[in-house]
């Protein structure tokens, strides 16, 4: 029978790993459950749920730093930055509608376990670039801490950059230290209508080599920007190839006209005011265009692509050569996303069989609880990765109680 | 158990002869030269040095010393400053600098795949035609994958970041001698525990990295720099505050204390006024760095920042920057024969005002003779302390002043090391930053490494 623990201090997470560990007792860790359906269903005995540790622990505007509880929820950090004009700059997704648990769930801790990085990473990095430093318990049952306040900080290995991304699977976070940034003044989006996937992926490769500091580039096939959230995106009836700027209002008038000039070739361009932006990328952000079509209504299964940019037009033309489905592009094309029609082994030769000689890997990021449990959610590593995976999940965790399997079978 | 390091035989020349030919040297000054860097720290030679010229090379070495549980340290180009490269169990130096070849460049995915001794002077060399640049400069004419090995920044962190965020893929010969490739050149999001990152910093502790693809950055259509002196450190240290805060995004800022203009203007015959001085630069479209120079210009004067200069013309910018440039030889010219002995200290930056200022009045007390030069953009600075090796008063003197250091930035929340590692000049000062965590990472070296052969004794004890 599973059983929910809930401690409200981090030396009651310590005791009760330390005795999951003792009872070799598995524990599903679980901030608010919104990303619960990300990843392979955990066989875990019990429920660690942290949702008690919550609560701003440190917050200095002046020098761009924050710290907070675990659980902590985004909107109760994005309410605190937003009042002193500022904001996380990884832009954490709010994967909650899609993943059909409802929105404006997530912790932070979520987020960055998760790695979840928005379209500002390409510019301004992932999730795991703007930990400083966190507090977590291991699955031993030791409390550790890595890194601090600083931005700069060598001292031994990058344990944060282990944790982000590792889904709970190496130790539970029970706080952490993450950068924010100033809120731009003015945001601004440039689009480019009617431009074929590889013209769109070719258009955004160069504006992000022009001088223009771009901070997000989305490509939308005409039948994804016609679910578009924003009026005129919705309406253009064609492609649509969007270039973010954001800083200082000159500064971005400027850039915005430069980039106009610049895309001439790659057809019309239109402009999104700073509202209408903030509600574009949001969506994209979001993969809101691919939650109407959820579990409940037709099944799509949702993929995560992250190739060479250059190769992502390729590669979505072979996956949608075979399949029945819908993609549109992130991070300037190295960032796809697929929602394809339901299969039971979720099509997963198929689709990681389209990634070509430069590399990459797929995530099986929506599909129901059996077909997670039966394909492998995340990227099959090459043999002497996988051993090398194990290893530190047996370093962190030698008796397996923290989310187990959630990532791999058996690790 | 830790097991004892076995020593090089002449079996072990013989099986490294045979994959590298002639390419290997017992010869006591080509020990010598590897087994020290550029500090204060008692060199140690290895026993023998290998110079690979390939991934297949160096995974044949490191196979044929795990077999014998031989130590292997990784070499790049020896600029590191805490003992890194020292074989304190002697062993096999892999010396990586023949590995100089840019495999390729991808202009339109903006990233370039380097083998590990490529210098990033060689890299942007190499990178002239295409419009891009690799930002990340330490000091000092680093490789590559030392530099992915030990972390680096320069000054550029504030804008680019450091190696840490800007390492896309590797392959890394493991300490058993077999190849991984990390991740590819995609993005890399969740694909796996992100072991990548996990050997960026890590010191030649955990594998030998001979491959590294790097993310590059569009040159900048403008660059502008500009040098403004203060009454105090805590005015300039504001004035960086409150620019970082702005959302302005500086390139650089590098402050520079009184005695160190001094001492560049008496070395380099410049006329700055002898007080605490910024540098910045900005890069940029034309318009975003006259404006970004005009509202650091305006914080600056509030602040009691004078003499504001700036320059856009590129021999303008050098005539600026050389101060800057020459700090170092500037400073070791106060004190003719002596050694600098560099802290690395970073704290938060609400901090370092406060921080600059008690180690100028703990070095005021001191007998100590030195400069101090900072990364204020992210809290990072480094005091130069000149001192005779070969006086042991002085050096003991050198380190009380730095553990007092250490632990006055500790006590601020800040780190030992902000750029330069723990290689074994500073391991105690790690346990006390961190106590249990050298727990965790002592766990993950013994299970990358479980005969503790890969660089053995920096980092953590095993
Ligand atoms: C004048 C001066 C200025 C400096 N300025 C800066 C600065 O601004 N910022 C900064 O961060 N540092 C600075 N440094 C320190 C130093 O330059 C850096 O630490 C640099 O990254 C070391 O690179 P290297 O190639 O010389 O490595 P090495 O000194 O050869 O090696 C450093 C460590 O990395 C390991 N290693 C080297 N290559 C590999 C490899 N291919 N695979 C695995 N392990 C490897 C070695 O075993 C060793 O532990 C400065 C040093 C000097 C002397
Ligand atoms: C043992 C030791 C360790 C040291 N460690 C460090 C360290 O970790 N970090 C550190 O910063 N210093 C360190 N120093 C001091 C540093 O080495 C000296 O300040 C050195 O003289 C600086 O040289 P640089 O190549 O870093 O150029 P800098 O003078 O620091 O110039 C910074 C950068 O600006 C660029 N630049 C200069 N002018 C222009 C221009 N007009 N336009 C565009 N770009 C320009 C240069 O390319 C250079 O890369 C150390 C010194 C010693 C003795």
């Amino acid at each position: 029978m599973t059983e929910t623990l809930t401690p409200e201090t981090a030396e009651q997470v310590l005791e009760t790993v330390q005795w999951a560990a003792a009872e070799e007792t598995p524990l599903e860790v679980m901030g608010a459950g919104s990303k619960r359906a990300y990843g392979r269903p955990s066989p875990a005995a019990h429920r660690l749920d942290l949702k008690a540790l919550s609560g701003i622990e440190l917050y200095e505007p002046m020098e761009l730093v924050m710290s907070a509880k675990a659980a902590t929820p985004l909107a109760d950090i994005d309410a605190a930055l937003a009042e002193n004009r500022q904001r996380l700059g990884f832009e954490p997704a709010d994967l909650g509608p899609l993943l059909g648990t409802g929105a404006g769930a997530g912790t932070i801790c979520g987020a960055v376990i998760c790695n979840l990085s928005g379209p500002g990473r390409i510019k301004a990095g992932a999730a795991r670039d703007h930990i400083l430093g966190f507090h977590a318990v291991s699955g031993r049952g030791g409390r550790f801490k890595s890194g601090g306040r600083v931005v700069k900080n060598v001292t031994g290995f990058d344990l944060s950059k282990l944790m982000a991304g590792s889904f709970g699977t190496l130790a539970v976070m029970t706080d952490v230290t993450v950068k924010v940034m100033p809120e731009p003044e003015e945001t601004r989006t440039v689009l480019v209508l009617g431009a074929g996937d590889a013209q769109a992926v070719k258009a955004m490769s160069e504006a992000l080599n022009s001088a223009f500091e771009i901070s997000a580039a989305a490509h939308l096939p005409a039948g994804v920007a016609a679910v578009s959230a924003v009026a005129s995106v919705a309406a253009a009836g064609a492609a649509v190839t969007a270039l973010r700027v954001e800083g200082p209002e000159p500064s971005v008038v400027y850039r915005a006209e430069a980039l106009k000039a610049l895309l001439e070739a790659y057809g019309n361009r239109e402009e999104l005011d700073t509202a209408e932006s903030l509600a574009f990328w949001r969506q994209v952000r979001d993969v809101g265009f691919f939650v109407a079509d959820g579990p409940e209504a037709g099944q799509a299964q949702v993929w995560r692509l992250s190739v060479p940019p250059a190769e992502g037009a390729g590669v979505a033309a072979r996956i949608l050569d075979a399949a029945d489905g819908r993609v549109f592009y992130d991070w300037g094309g190295g960032l796809l996303w697929l929602a394809l029609a339901p299969r039971p082994d979720g099509g997963h030769e198929a689709v990681r069989g389209a990634i070509g000689d430069g590399g990459g890997h797929a995530t099986l990021v929506r599909a129901d609880a059996d077909v997670r449990a039966a394909v492998p959610v995340f990227q099959p590593q090459p043999e002497p990765l996988a051993r090398l995976t194990a290893r530190v999940k047996e370093a962190f965790d030698p008796k397996g109680v923290l989310n187990p399997g959630r990532m791999y079978e058996g690790v | 158990m830790a097991v004892e390091a076995a020593r090089v035989n002449d079996d072990l020349i013989e099986a490294l002869r045979e994959i590298v030919g002639p390419r290997l040297s017992t010869s006591a000054a080509v020990c010598e030269q590897h087994g020290r860097d550029e500090s204060y720290h008692t060199p140690h030679p290895p026993d023998v040095v290998v110079f690979a010229e390939s991934t297949d090379e160096v995974a044949g070495i490191v196979k044929a010393c795990a077999r014998r549980q031989v130590p292997v340290i990784p070499f790049g180009a020896g600029t590191s400053l805490e003992g890194h490269v020292a074989a304190l169990h002697g062993g096999v130096c892999i010396d990586l600098g023949a590995m100089d070849q840019v495999v390729a460049v991808n202009p339109e995915d903006m990233d370039a795949t380097v083998q590990a001794g490529v210098t990033r002077a060689q890299l942007n060399t190499y990178l002239r035609d295409t419009g891009l640049f690799f930002p990340i400069d330490p000091g000092a004419e680093a490789s590559i994958g030392g530099m992915t090995a030990t972390r680096a920044s320069g000054t550029n962190a504030v804008r680019y970041g450091t190696m840490r965020e800007n390492v896309l893929a590797l392959i890394v010969v493991l300490a058993d001698g077999r190849v991984i490739r990390t991740s590819r050149r995609a993005r890399k999001s969740s694909a796996g525990y992100d072991l990548t990152r996990l050997f960026v910093g890590s010191e030649g502790t955990l594998g030998v990295i001979t491959e590294i693809t790097l993310r590059l950055y569009g040159i900048p259509e403008a660059i502008s720099a500009a040098v403004c002196a203060f009454p105090t450190v805590a005015d300039a240290v504001n004035t960086v505050i409150l620019t970082i805060q702005s959302g302005v995004p500086v390139a650089r800022i590098e402050l520079l204390d009184k005695r160190q203009m001094e001492a560049v203007n008496t070395y380099s015959d410049l006329e700055y006024a002898a007080a605490p001085t910024l540098f910045f630069e900005f890069h940029g479209t034309e318009r975003a760095v006259a404006e970004q120079a005009e509202t650091v210009q305006a914080i600056a004067a509030d602040l009691g920042g004078e003499n504001f200069a700036w320059a856009t013309r590129p021999e303008d910018r050098d005539k600026l920057w050389k101060a800057r440039h020459d700090a170092l030889y500037a400073s070791l010219a106060l004190r003719p024969g002596c050694r600098g002995w560099v802290t690395d200290v970073c704290v938060p930056i609400s901090r370092l005002a406060e921080c600059i200022t008690e180690t100028t009045a703990d070095l005021e007390k001191s007998p100590l003779i030195a400069t101090i030069v900072g990364h204020v953009g992210d809290g990072n600075f480094h005091v130069v302390l000149l001192v005779d090796p070969d006086q042991a008063e002085e050096i003991a003197e050198a380190e009380r002043f730095n553990e007092r250091l250490v632990m006055r930035a500790l006590a601020m929340d800040g780190t030992c090391t902000g750029e330069h590692g723990i290689g074994h000049g500073k391991m105690d000062f790690l346990i006390a930053e961190h106590g249990e965590a050298v727990g965790v990472m002592r766990a993950i070296k013994q299970a990358l490494d479980p005969d503790n052969i890969m660089n053995p004794g920096k980092i953590v004890r095993v």
